[in-house]
């Protein structure tokens, strides 16, 4: 394979961006990943990012990688450079970058946007992980715990793992552009993971757990780009949960309106909203 | 140090944020004591999340051939002939005891298991196993398990140190117990004390002193150097297991699930070869029987190019595969450019576990008083010389609770610390950050690293001899004394990676050097460690466990002996 440049982006908290360029001979299968360690190996003054599994489990070393939110561990650099993993995300505005870039030859490495930068490629996640605890990520019960095991279908395990597989990398919060202009907006990953215990059927919290983001700035403010959805490296959809989120609260109220002794709706949301 | 100190008080401190660290946190918290987890990354992000297969629970959900019952008594027996007779079979039989209730426990917290179609937690069978046994979440169980922990810890508030990197365990020198420890916030730089009555090492296994690992890159043994640098004793260091399905190449894991859903080994000839090494249980042989198959087969030539052989899942068939391991086949479309569906997946064995660690009892104590240790950085031993597949996981989660509760016991009649020692130690170790930063026109860290794991990977590897090791250990010493000449490209105090892996490195060394040591003074094939100088097990010297400890000038090796009792040891076969 020919060298392939990385352009980085650097900075610090609060500091002004510069981009430094490495170059790299690649290996067959090279991620960005190793190329940023290789780099680490070779150059004085390699960037700093963040790293832990390198197998697309643990969602630690998510960065703008040629301007969209990926996986620095799962990317391949050749796949970047023969233009493979082209993607157009829907209403997304970066910062135009200064100079010119050569696709063929170069990758574009920068820190997740929507995140304070820390220093180069490390973010502040705080405040994704604000809006995570905000949803009160904590199955409930609806009853006693029992003897053995609380039995499920295996259908509803597997309406369950469309969601429980977020590795909470935050590529879709990077990704979303409602993120990007509304800081209360709990974010993609935060709502699947909120969905996550809705439809758990051993929950029987129902229509409560959708009020934890009924609000403007929550379920109401996805725009669906699906921003969210083209990016995540595990293949959750959180528009999905949000679509369907919303469906039952309109159902819920038309249901409420609907009905003069003020009885609620009685489908048990929990038990099939996954399923719609 | 111009800043003024920050010193940090809790009943008990919880160093690592993995599946043992949390399990801990939500024991000692219900308990009523305060806690505190620090861990050098986000929690979510430690190695236990990257744990696929499952855990290994006596809940005889499927019956076993003739519809036989599982029951624990079958699972301490498995365990124990795994280990090739080196657990200690209290521990065992304590562990496979809490395996049902424990998964059941998570259950009930939350975790999404697979499910039989009767709605019961789903089981598989697994390497070693006599029974369908391995409790799992598709292939995806650490993931599951530690989501499932973490949202406990947050809804009970347990502060959590995030990106906290330990350096060093703070000792009581009146009392003589362990009453603290240091760590560098890795954002800032910022050196912070903790003062605790009771301090937890959960940090993981050791497998990056390998070039060839399925760990994550931030398994670098550090709970393990800790504690050995305070004094602490270490045992059976020598036992690494080297699992036998990492993929080619990048050494990413490629669960025994595979296996245990059908998944055969094939050579370059097409050969399903298990059938020589291990006629009765095939390609579910135990992981160590399976590893030494596979590399013999490589060197024997019929491997394939590079030195790999073939993982054939194809007639599984699409459905399954996606049902059961879709995680293996992200994996290998990721990172091997192979479909598992359409095509085999290239193997070859990589280093995965470490059996050995900081010698505690059966309550997680070690040999400081005040310092516990649990999951993979400790060896009570349940493991012996050779893990199973599904044990380690219930290990963390068993022994996190179990060294929990004897950590809430214990510390109500532990007298407060004195902040004294802690802040000395604060000041040592800023001061000797301070100057490590201050070198320039030193050695560079990095070569010295690669040199390690290579050196681990060829000399220590699942084939030793004497020589070879002989070798190995004067390259590890030579390492050591050109670590001392290192000086950092990066010297910023705040956010530097290039610090945390000199300090990784540092803490990688001696625990290099206790496996070398280990592994010579065992002049037998046992588990694990196989010796092609000793190809024979010999239990009249050798069924004890291996003790290393620091003294002034060294490391000195002793032995200490194995509890046995319940089966008797016998010859291994498969």
């Amino acid at each position: 394979m020919k060298p392939v440049i990385l352009k980085v982006a650097r900075s610090r908290a609060g500091g002004e961006k510069q981009y430094d360029t490495f170059t790299i001979d690649p290996v067959p299968g090279m991620t960005v990943l190793s190329a940023l360690f290789e780099v680490q190996a070779r150059y004085d003054n390699a960037p700093a990012f963040r790293y832990s599994c390198r197998g697309a489990a643990c969602g630690t070393c998510a960065m703008l990688i040629n301007r969209i939110p990926r996986l620095a561990c799962r990317t391949q650099l050749a796949a970047l450079v023969e233009g493979k993993l082209d993607l157009r995300l829907s209403h997304y505005t970066l910062p135009e970058l200064t100079g010119t870039w050569d696709m063929k030859n170069e990758v574009i490495i920068e820190p997740l946007p929507n995140l304070p930068v820390i220093r180069d490629l490390i973010v502040d996640m705080s405040t994704f992980f604000e809006h995570y605890r905000d949803i009160v990520p904590v199955f409930t019960p609806g009853d006693p715990d029992p003897a053995r095991e609380r039995p499920m279908t295996p259908d509803a395990v597997r309406e369950l793992g469309k969601y429980t597989t977020c590795i909470l990398c935050g590529a879709c919060y990077a990704a979303c552009p409602v993120n990007g202009k509304n800081k209360h907006y709990p974010g993609p990953a935060a709502l699947a993971k909120l969905f996550r215990f809705h439809i758990d059927p051993r929950e029987k919290e129902g229509a409560a757990r959708l009020a934890t983001a009924d609000r403007p700035d929550g379920w109401w403010a996805c725009e669906f780009h699906t921003n969210c959805r083209m990016v995540c490296p595990k293949g959750v959809p959180p528009d999905k949960a949000i679509g369907q989120a919303r469906q039952e609260l309109n159902r819920m109220r038309k249901d409420k309106k609907g009905d003069r002794n003020g009885k609620t709706g009685t489908s048990a949301a929990g038990d099939t909203g996954g399923r719609r | 140090m111009a800043d003024e100190q920050e010193i940090h008080e809790h009943d008990v401190i919880i160093i690592g944020g993995g599946l043992t660290g949390l399990r801990a946190a939500l024991q000692i918290d219900r308990a009523g004591i305060s806690c505190a987890v620090i861990s050098k990354v986000h929690p979510l992000r430690s190695h236990s999340v990257a744990a696929q297969g499952g855990m290994n629970a006596s809940l005889a959900n499927v019956p076993g051939d003739n519809n036989a019952q599982d029951s624990w008594e079958r699972h301490a027996f498995d365990t124990v002939k795994g280990s090739d007779y080196l657990a200690d079979q209290n521990a065992v039989v304590m562990m496979c005891k809490e395996a049902p209730a424990t998964v059941i426990e998570l259950e009930h917290m939350g975790t999404v298991w697979s499910r039989l179609g009767d709605g019961k937690i789903a089981q598989r069978p697994f390497g070693g196993a006599g029974f369908p046994r391995t409790c799992y979440a598709a292939d995806r169980t650490g993931h599951n398990v530690l989501n499932t922990l973490y949202e406990q810890l947050v809804a009970r508030k347990i502060p959590v140190y995030e990106e906290f990197f330990v350096t060093s365990l703070v000792t009581d020198s009146g009392s003589g117990r362990c009453s603290g420890c240091t760590a560098i916030e890795v954002m800032t730089g910022k050196v912070h004390g903790f003062a605790a009555k009771a301090v937890l090492l959960a940090t993981g296994g050791f497998g990056r002193i390998f070039s060839r690992s399925t760990n994550a890159l931030i398994n670098t043994g550090d709970g393990q150097a800790l504690a050995f640098r305070a004094g602490a004793v270490l045992k059976d260091m020598e036992f690494v297991q080297f699992h036998p399905t990492t993929l080619f190449g990048t050494s990413i894991l490629i669960s025994e699930a595979a296996r245990g859903e059908g998944g055969i080994l094939l050579n370059k000839d097409g050969e399903r070869f298990m059938e020589r090494y291990a006629p009765n249980s095939l390609d579910l042989a135990p992981r160590d029987v399976v590893a030494r198959s596979i590399e013999h087969e490589i060197d024997e030539g019929r491997g394939f190019e590079g030195g790999c052989v073939h993982l054939d899942i194809r007639h599984i068939g699409a459905d399954l595969i996606n049902e059961r391991l879709p995680g293996i086949r992200q994996i290998a479309i990721d990172f091997a450019g192979v479909d598992p569906v359409s095509e085999p997946i290239p193997i070859q064995p990589g280093q995965h576990y470490s059996m050995g660690g900081i010698d505690v009892g059966i309550d997680g104590q070690s040999s400081i008083p005040g310092l516990y240790a649990a999951g993979e950085c400790a060896c009570v031993s349940v493991h012996g010389a050779n893990r199973l597949g599904g044990n380690s996981l219930l290990e963390t989660v068993v022994f996190g609770r179990l060294v929990g509760e004897s950590i809430a016991r214990e510390v109500p009649s532990v007298a407060h610390p004195s902040r004294g020692p802690v802040e000395e130690a604060v000041r040592e170790v800023d001061g000797k950050i301070a100057r490590l930063l201050g070198n320039t026109g030193g050695t560079s860290l990095f070569p010295l690293l690669d040199s390690l794991k290579e050196t681990m990977w060829t000399k220590f590897g699942i084939f030793r001899t004497e020589a070879a090791m002989q070798e190995g250990l004067a390259e590890i010493r030579n390492l050591k004394e050109q670590f001392r000449t290192v000086s950092l490209a990066d010297t910023s105090r705040d956010a530097n990676p290039v610090l945390i892996r000199y300090l990784e490195l540092e803490y990688m060394l001696p625990l290099a050097e206790t496996v070398a040591l280990g592994a010579l003074g065992r002049k037998e094939s046992r588990g694990s460690h196989t010796r092609l100088d000793f190809p024979d097990r010999d239990d009249g010297h050798f069924l004890k466990h291996t003790l290393a400890r620091k003294t002034g000038g060294g490391i000195s090796i002793t032995y200490g002996p194995v509890t046995t009792g319940m089966f008797e040891p016998e010859e291994r076969v498969y």
